[in-house]
């Protein structure tokens, strides 16, 4: 394997939660989201604009560890989600967090809509809070959920939530903004919202990640149960028989097929293919039209947590934490890792249906 | 026999070229050179195709400064760069060796299963190939035997010395020279037994000769014994003909003693068959059907049982002759029509298999399920088997992680920006879900 590949000096020094590159395209900067309770900013660009190794730029503690993390309108804008509740936004040119709600149990993910300038966290407590960045003097919205959200992922104009109990609830964003702009002023302002679609995930075991394809046409969730499935938002029969899902992330060993959960997905901004990453160490990168593996990257030490394309899809950033699903609850030294592989021209380009 | 070929040879597979690094084989050289250029010696970066390792490691490491580690997508412990691969060569020997005995175990295995599958005598010994080597040894236990009858034939022949016995033993000879290689018991098939031939031709002569002699003799007998009973006379006791073909099927495995391809056509005109030929053809498992022969099915539809059928929907090995019988006797009751008349084993069995699905109501189904459920999920064990829980979830509940409630309250009230809303809101949960 070659070594376009490098590890980012000074990570976490706990499991990492989530990880999440600038959607900015000219960008390299990387946040970090950790159980050790810091969110960590990281610049992959050295002083003569070089990358390589990145330098840790900023660390914002918090009271809890944080389950996720995701940049805002510009990368001084960070939004977190964490075990202590809250959400929170990071104005990183000044380090102070501001806390933009608070849910009723941890709050699983957070993700930013630049479209329709909108934050909403979900909870295990079973809600979904938007809030206004525009507005930033309103109260957010409460959205009940029938389970609580393990995953949550954006395109341009819908927002997937998947849940427990395999429930997976598509919104309409413009919808979503157009009722929370009218709802203001009552306390507190629950809503219930009817999703554009309500569907039960194709797996089926816990849905483990969801993620939005870059051209708005479906999205991929993973489980922990080593599959991966690929659909479409069109309602139509025609897109919907066009539904798949795969296994993966498995190892024989001794005829016995160990079923690794698939972490987390990615999608290449460029090209749409998608990187999986799961419990087994390894990061595979798929084509969901052509229905192909285009590669397979060495085995990590432990667990991939996250991973992320750069903004640009040159870049590919995997997180490596030991997994807590083996039921280990210590966290050997060295063992946290953000990798950065430089993906070649065509390295995550699909080949096209043979 | 030009025979069609059924797979490769054990030759042949050793032949084949195949890569050092992940094993797989290929066709010819040029396939093989070709895969290794572009899956293991291409540079990520450029998609530039290298003859060796060793090419990719110095492309990368001037054209991309970039240091080639590991030989991409080989297995574990192939991806050095020390070994300088093109095609096969630079194979280390011991490899070589290795590969070679894997290739040398999958054939004898891959052939053992056919065989146990279709029934069919391993390729090349033909159908006489087994039985050349069995009856060697069949000899040195009967040729006692066949000395005892053949001493006391002569005894009797000096005794009676009626030349009546002569000519149909001399016709006899000329008709079973190779076949009936026991049932001769003058002085001359002795000589016949040192040539191992007439035993190697055994097999596949013997339906061929045999058949004549049975169609010659089974319009007078109209049923499969009494032709011993018109050998008695021409000189032959009637116990050395039956052990004969009897040891011969057991020897020989699949061919039957009866050429059956003929019994039942001669049983055709016959409109009662007799009750024996059904249940002879039941009994000797090993009777190679008869494809597209409608009589068949009819006679012995009742008599296949829920073992034979289980054993067939089970994919287990089935002999030939077996399984199209067992198979078109199995959809009878399952209301198929058109399979008995359907050749194919794999037809049959594939049919078999959609019948048992759709019709719940026979115990075969369920028997055939399970098994087929096994093999597609093996065993397999979650790493991660919570379906309720996410594993972060799981951690949050870790005392290192948990969160404490009072440092809440101080931080609360320095950030917490709508205060009045929120804290009011979560005060007391906070409290009753912290501490659990």
């Amino acid at each position: 394997m070659a070594s376009n590949q490098f590890i980012v000096a000074s990570p976490p020094t706990d499991a990492i939660s989530a990880l999440k590159f600038s959607p900015d395209p000219n960008s390299t900067r990387i946040v970090v989201s950790s159980w050790d309770k810091n969110v960590y900013l990281y610049e992959l660009r050295d002083e003569n604009g070089s990358v390589g190794e990145g330098k840790l730029l900023q660390k914002f503690e918090h009271r809890a560890p944080v389950l996720d993390v995701c940049f805002g309108a510009t990368e001084d804008e960070i939004y977190t989600a964490g075990l202590d509740w809250d959400v929170r936004k990071i104005d990183v040119a000044t380090s102070t967090q501001t806390v933009l709600s608070s849910h009723e149990a941890g709050v699983r993910s957070v993700v930013y809509s630049k479209e329709h300038q909108l934050v909403i966290s979900a909870s295990w407590d079973s809600t979904l809070h938007v809030h206004r960045v525009d507005a930033p003097e309103s109260i957010p919205s409460i959205i009940p959920l029938p389970s609580k959200p393990f995953s949550m992922s954006l395109t341009a104009t819908k927002l997937v939530v998947a849940m427990a109990s395999r429930a997976l609830h598509i919104y309409d964003l413009k919808a979503l903004s157009l009722l929370t702009a009218q709802l203001d002023g009552t306390v507190p302002n629950k809503v219930e919202v009817e999703p554009w679609q309500r569907r039960e995930s194709s797996l089926k075991f816990m849905t483990r990640c969801v993620a939005c394809m870059p051209d708005d046409a479906g999205y991929a969730s993973s489980s922990i149960e080593g599959r991966v499935a690929v659909e479409w938002f069109d309602p139509s029969p025609e897109s919907q028989a066009r539904k798949y899902a795969f296994k993966c992330h498995r190892q024989t060993a001794d005829d016995v097929d160990v079923v690794y959960p698939v972490n987390t997905l990615a999608f290449h901004p460029v090209h749409g293919t998608f990187a999986s990453g799961g419990g087994d160490g390894v990061v595979a990168l798929w084509d969901g039209i052509a229905k192909r593996r285009i590669r397979q990257y060495q085995k990590y030490q432990s667990s991939v947590a996250a991973v992320d394309f750069s903004g640009n899809g040159k870049y590919l950033a995997i997180a490596v934490s030991p997994g807590f699903e083996d039921g280990r609850d210590d966290v050997v030294e060295g063992t946290v890792k953000i990798y950065v592989r430089e993906l070649g021209e065509t390295e995550a380009k699909g080949k096209g249906a043979k | 026999m030009g025979k069609k070929r059924r797979g490769p040879t054990l030759d042949e597979l050793l032949a084949r070229p195949w890569c050092y690094y992940c094993e797989r084989d290929f066709d010819d050289l040029k396939i093989l050179i070709s895969h290794q250029k572009a899956k293991h010696f291409k540079c990520e970066r450029c998609g530039r195709r290298l003859n060796t390792a060793g090419g990719l490691s110095v492309h990368m490491s001037q054209v991309h400064k970039e240091q080639l580690s590991a030989v991409d997508n080989a297995l574990p412990n192939r991806q050095s760069l020390d070994v300088e691969i093109f095609g096969m060569e630079g194979v280390p020997e011991d490899i070589i060796q290795t590969h070679n005995q894997r290739v040398v175990a999958q054939f004898h295995q891959a052939e053992a299963e056919r065989q146990a599958q279709t029934g069919n005598p391993p390729p090349g010994a033909g159908a006489g190939g087994q039985p050349a080597k069995r009856p060697k040894l069949e000899n040195v236990s009967d040729l006692k035997k066949r000395l005892a009858e053949h001493k006391a034939k002569k005894a009797e022949a000096l005794a009676g010395g009626s030349s009546g016995d002569v000519t149909p033993v001399g016709a006899g000879q000329t008709q079973n020279a190779g076949t009936f290689s026991q049932s001769p018991s003058t002085a001359a098939p002795s000589s016949q037994y040192t040539y191992p031939q007439p035993y190697g031709g055994a097999g596949s002569p013997y339906q061929q000769t045999a058949s004549p002699v049975y169609q010659n003799f089974s319009p007078g007998g109209q049923s499969q014994f009494p032709p011993s009973a018109q050998y008695t006379p021409s000189g032959f006791s009637p116990q050395s003909f039956q052990g004969t073909p009897a040891q011969a099927g057991a020897a020989y495995g699949t061919p039957p003693p009866f050429p059956p391809s003929q019994q039942p056509q001669q049983q055709t005109p016959q409109t009662n068959t007799p009750p024996q030929a059904a249940a002879f053809a039941q009994r000797s498992g090993s009777l190679p059907a008869v494809p597209g022969l409608p009589q068949r099915p009819a006679v012995g539809a009742p008599q296949v049982n829920a073992y034979q059928l289980q054993q067939m929907h089970m994919g287990h090995p089935v002999p030939a002759a077996g399984a199209p019988a067992g198979a078109a006797n199995g959809e009878k009751p399952l209301g198929a029509e058109a399979a008995p008349i359907s050749s194919s084993v794999d037809d049959l069995i594939s049919g078999a298999a959609k019948e048992a699905d759709q019709a719940a109501a026979s115990a075969a189904p369920p028997t055939e399920e399970k098994p087929t459920k096994k093999d597609k999920s093996k065993q397999s064990r979650l790493v991660y088997s919570d379906n309720e829980t996410s594993p972060e979830e799981k951690m949050a509940k870790l005392p290192r992680y948990a969160f404490v409630p009072d440092r809440l309250g101080e931080t609360a009230l320095e950030e917490q920006v709508p205060a009045a809303v929120t804290g009011a809101e979560r005060g007391p949960d906070t409290v009753f879900d912290a501490t659990d």
